[in-house]
């Protein structure tokens, strides 16, 4: 557990100060500071700087923070509802049943997901749930494989047949004894899709398609500050360095994860 | 002169010594076996001078006049490569899957610097250890082998460079009862005719009497008797090994008279068959279960006695209603028993598997998986009510009330094995289905869990029906016994007239190992 101590105490003070900053500063991101505008890093009131607008820095990069973090979150777990749903009753149901669904899982995986996101926000307009819904829908197919072979080798482990033969009806069995010893690997899973979640969510938003303005994510900073990266280099610096120290700290737990678990 | 010869061993991993003091001399083409319970360090006894476990040594180990204690990781494979063979339990997980019999063969004999050797001289290797047929064996993998097959190419592989010193650690535990006297007779035979030592790791101790000319019994790490095989085997001086004697079945003992008497029928089972779909796009269906017919009375324990892959398991999981069936039926008391089973005709039959780990849900406390089947079986008890028929289970089995909150990785095989008992007797069923239920367990903890069984089938008068491929262990406490071959029933009758006049030829190699 050592080895999850540092990069779980990095993750977490990245999310108390997405949470806590905002709260603190005087300026809200969206608030612009006619007499300061593109102020250097280290200005007084502005300790990062503003942008062209004139909007501090700072108060954007927690604000964005926040909305990155929510948005992997938000989708991770939908991601895991639907994902260890199906794939607890294609592993359960086994033969046809399994068939067919596991069919439909390949299909999904075949299509091109940035087109499903696009057609998604053409027809439907954009806002921010249906990028959470979007990337949810997609992410789940994995963990549905995942789940699906545990549940198989588990199935025909003499403990689930004792209790069967103790009269427990499938929902008992598969929420009491199944799920329990699958939580483990779903929850290492669901950690490393985290990062995959938030190269999503960072990657729809630089193309403009993810969150709006006035609202901001680390893609759209990392967006702005590209723009500007000749006058204003911390601009994509300092965004572009959080969403990497995430990532890379995200990705360190969950495979410390897997490898306890799986 | 001897071989190899161990002074005062000691063997300690982490700072814990496990092995203490520990002497033993092998001279060319003897036996010396090892025997005890599980944990009594046999095995790290034979492996650790040759640094093949995590243990340090201490003391002295010489082999053919060489000191092996303080050699460094290199000397010891040179030692490994040049003078010792080495032949383990599990002989499909002990040999490379993508390898041939051929390629393993070769590899063995080039170990310690030999040429290549061509197809026929592959072939006197593997005729050496008694395979038939041995010029198409060596195109097979090891997963198209049988078990008996594997451990002869695995014995073969073990002798292919001339080593001084043979190390078989349990080489026949993994297999069939009727395989274990033939792969016994095959390493007696190697040595003698090759001068090799041989150094066993057992607890198979029936068989040491006729293979073995020495025997140490080991229990917590230090040697408690060390003698002749045959002093030990007929005059036991220690209370030990008195204890593990006694504790292995043999047919030789006499048969028990004072089993209790069965009543009217209570289940019966009329040409069940199970056939498996074949993998692969044309393969045909397996018929794993051919009409079997038995029939089980009140109080009586009858045996369903076979090799592995014989389809035992097949047919008490469908009679358990855990398991396919394809065709037939299963009558109880003579009302034929649905395909998925009611409530109330669940609570008649209850399993106990072969692995008493695995059968219990690690998640869960020992009170909860004892009253799981209360839960579901008896929805009048209030949780009160379960409790107290949980202490009662628990009694019955001779569990400490203390085990209750434990989870099952805090239990010991056999106190393990005795939860899963106790669960299966909670609901107070009227059949056990008992599916190798002793075979995972050492022999001491196995004669504890049958002692259990006879007080059972005494006291509760509750039926059996035994699945197990020792007709010694089914001899203890069966009235009759079905002896099944390929999924037919090729004999059966009483346990006594299959021992006296054994009939099909499955039968008498059953007898013949026992």
């Amino acid at each position: 557990m050592r080895r999850i101590a540092l990069p779980a105490a990095i993750v977490a003070l990245i999310v108390l100060a997405a949470l806590i900053l905002p709260a603190l500063l005087p300026w809200s991101h969206d608030a612009i500071d006619w007499d300061h505008v593109r102020a250097p890093a280290g200005s007084p009131g502005h300790l990062l700087g503003t942008d062209e607008l004139g909007r501090d820095r700072l108060a954007r990069l927690a604000v964005a923070s926040r909305i990155t973090l929510l948005v992997a979150l938000a989708a991770a777990l939908v991601s895991m509802i639907v994902g260890i749903a199906w794939g607890m009753v294609a592993g359960w149901a086994g033969g046809r049943v399994d068939e067919a669904m596991m069919r439909i899982v390949d299909v999904l995986y075949a299509l091109p997901f940035m087109f499903i996101v696009i057609v998604l926000m053409v027809v439907f307009g954009r806002s921010i749930l249906l990028v959470f819904v979007g990337i949810g829908l997609v992410e789940w197919l994995t963990m549905a494989r995942i789940v699906r072979g545990q549940v198989m080798t588990l199935r025909q482990r003499p403990f689930v047949l004792a209790a069967q033969a103790s009269g427990a009806p499938v929902r008992v069995i598969l929420w009491r004894h199944i799920l329990p010893n699958i939580a483990g690997v779903a929850l290492a899973y669901l950690t490393l899709t985290l990062p995959g979640i938030i190269m999503i969510e960072s990657f729809l938003s630089f193309l403009g398609l993810g969150v709006q303005e006035p609202l901001t994510s680390l893609g759209i900073l990392v967006k702005e500050g590209a723009d500007d990266m000749d006058v204003a280099p911390m601009g994509l610096l300092v965004p572009g360095g959080v969403m990497v120290t995430l990532l890379v700290c995200l990705t360190l737990i969950g495979e410390r994860l897997r490898d306890r678990f799986a | 002169m001897s071989l190899y010869r161990l002074e005062s061993l000691s063997v300690a991993i982490g700072g814990r010594v496990l092995v203490r003091d520990v002497s033993l001399e092998i001279a060319p083409g003897e036996c010396v076996a090892l025997a005890g319970a599980s944990g009594s360090g046999k095995s790290l006894t034979s492996l650790s001078p040759f640094g093949l476990s995590a243990g340090r040594i201490g003391g002295s180990a010489v082999l053919d006049g060489k000191e092996l204690a303080g050699l460094d990781e290199a000397a010891l494979r040179a030692v490994r490569r040049d003078t010792v063979g080495f032949v383990f339990q599990q002989p499909l997980t002990a040999l490379t899957p993508h390898l041939t019999s051929a390629q393993h063969l070769a590899e063995c004999a080039m170990q310690a610097g030999g040429p290549r050797p061509d197809r026929a001289a592959l072939g006197d290797m593997l005729d050496a250890v008694g395979l038939a047929d041995p010029l198409t064996k060596l195109k097979r993998y090891p997963h198209q082998l049988s078990g008996g097959e594997r451990q002869r190419l695995m014995i073969a592989c073990a002798i292919a460079h001339g080593p001084r010193l043979l190390i078989a650690d349990e080489p026949v535990s993994a297999l069939d009862a009727h395989l274990r006297g033939e792969i016994m007779a095959l390493l007696t035979r190697l040595r003698r005719e090759t001068g090799m030592g041989l150094l066993l790791v057992s607890h198979d101790l029936a068989s040491l009497e006729h293979h073995a000319d020495r025997v140490l019994v080991m229990q917590e790490g230090h040697v408690v008797e060390a003698g002749a095989a045959q002093m030990i085997a007929h005059a036991p001086q220690h209370a030990y090994s008195q204890a593990l004697w006694a504790a292995t079945p043999n047919l030789k003992s006499a048969l028990p008279d004072d089993l209790p008497q069965p009543g009217a029928a209570l289940v019966e089972a009329r040409g069940l068959t199970v056939r498996f779909p074949g993998s692969g796009l044309f393969a045909k269906p397996m018929t794993a279960v051919d009409g079997v017919d038995l029939m089980v009375r009140a109080g009586e324990a009858v045996a369903l006695i076979g090799g592995s892959g014989s389809g035992k398991s097949t047919i008490g999981r469908g009679i358990a209603g855990l398991g396919p069936v394809s065709a037939g039926t299963v009558l109880w008391r003579g009302e034929p028993l649905s395909a998925k089973r009611t409530r109330d005709q669940r609570r008649l039959i209850q399993p106990v598997f072969q692995d008493p780990l695995a059968s219990l849900d690690p998640r869960w406390r020992v009170s909860d998986i004892i009253a799981e089947p209360l839960v579901h079986l008896r929805p009048d008890l209030t949780s009160w009510g379960r409790a107290g028929l949980v202490k009662k289970a628990l009694q019955l089995v001779d569990l400490d009330g203390a085990l209750a909150d434990r989870l099952p990785t805090a239990l010991s095989g056999g106190q393990a094995q005795r939860v899963a008992i106790a669960r299966a007797l909670v609901a107070e069923p009227e059949m056990l289905v008992l599916d190798e239920a002793t075979s995972a367990l050492d022999p001491l903890v196995g004669a504890q869990i049958v002692a259990l069984l006879k007080r059972l089938q005494r006291d509760q008068g509750i039926a059996m029906l035994v699945i197990t491929h020792d007709l010694a262990l089914a001899a203890q406490f069966c009235h009759r016994a079905l002896v099944l071959d390929a999924g037919r029933i090729v004999e059966q009758g009483s346990i006594a007239d299959l021992v006296n006049h054994p009939q099909a030829a499955m039968t008498q190699r059953l007898v013949a190992a026992s």
